[in-house]
């Protein structure tokens, strides 16, 4: 991740930024939504994300080496809803394909306990229910110190 | 029905507090299917998004409007050999895209 961070160092113009959007190492929550409220919201992890941990390990470690500073951070809110919970799996996991981090055994039992809870939570609700994955992110702008 | 991702426009409207796109050449890496690349193109100059998942590259192309075609290209590539190949000081703004 370091290498990477050194070779965006050398593909950005002097007065150029470099933008690092990524999650927060808590993980994401899976909720319920109806009529515009939250009626379920559950964490699937209560470790932090390796893979995460990491990424802010690298990008630590090139601001102490001065090849960054950061000008300016942020979080948002960032879901995605589907009408099922199926459609909302298979859209996850094609996103979470190159992820290096294996799931613990316990965290995909606790996923498969949560999503088996929405499943009847969105029957009760009915029509207009969605699932959605809720995902807090940072993004944070960065100029090169050339 | 299919998903929807940031119906709020949350992570949009995040960058563009953050970036000035105007005149600017990008480099989104991981771009994926192009959900983002879609949003702030119009405001760059040029983008050249690049994932090393094929797959994702094949809809960002399939789902390119053609308003941005002239301006946006997708290639299916890990980052280190696109980098290998590519003269410095190229890009005014570098997006790693959920990706570090």
């Amino acid at each position: 991740m370091v290498h990477a961070l050194e070779e965006i160092w050398r593909l950005i113009k002097l007065d150029g930024v470099m933008v690092n959007i990524l999650p927060v190492p808590e993980g994401y929550s899976i909720e319920v939504h109806h009529d515009g409220r939250i009626f379920f919201a559950e964490r699937t992890r209560d470790t932090l994300s390796e893979d995460v941990l990491q990424a802010e390990a690298a990008i630590k470690q090139v601001l102490d080496q001065g090849l960054f500073i950061i000008d300016q951070e942020d979080e948002f809110d960032f879901r995605t809803y589907g009408s099922s919970v199926s459609e909302v799996r298979a859209y996850w996991e094609e996103q979470n394909a190159y992820e290096e981090e294996p799931k613990a055994e316990e965290m995909l039992a606790r996923e498969e306990t949560l999503y088996a809870q929405v499943e009847q939570l969105l029957d009760e609700l009915g029509e207009g229910a969605e699932v959605a994955i809720h995902e807090r992110v940072r993004i944070a702008r960065l100029s090169p110190v050339k | 029905m299919t998903t929807r991702s940031d119906p709020e426009n949350n992570e949009i409207r995040a960058l563009f507090d953050l970036v000035d796109f105007s005149g600017g050449s990008v480099l989104e890496i991981g771009c994926g299917d192009g959900r983002l690349t879609r949003r702030y193109a119009e405001a760059a100059a040029y983008v050249t998004g690049i994932d090393p998942f094929e797959q994702a590259i094949r809809r960002a192309k399939a789902n390119q409007p053609d308003s941005l075609r002239s301006q946006v290209e997708f290639h299916h590539i890990d980052f280190e050999d696109f980098a290998a190949a590519r003269e410095s000081d190229m890009f005014d703004i570098t997006i790693l895209s959920w990706s570090l």
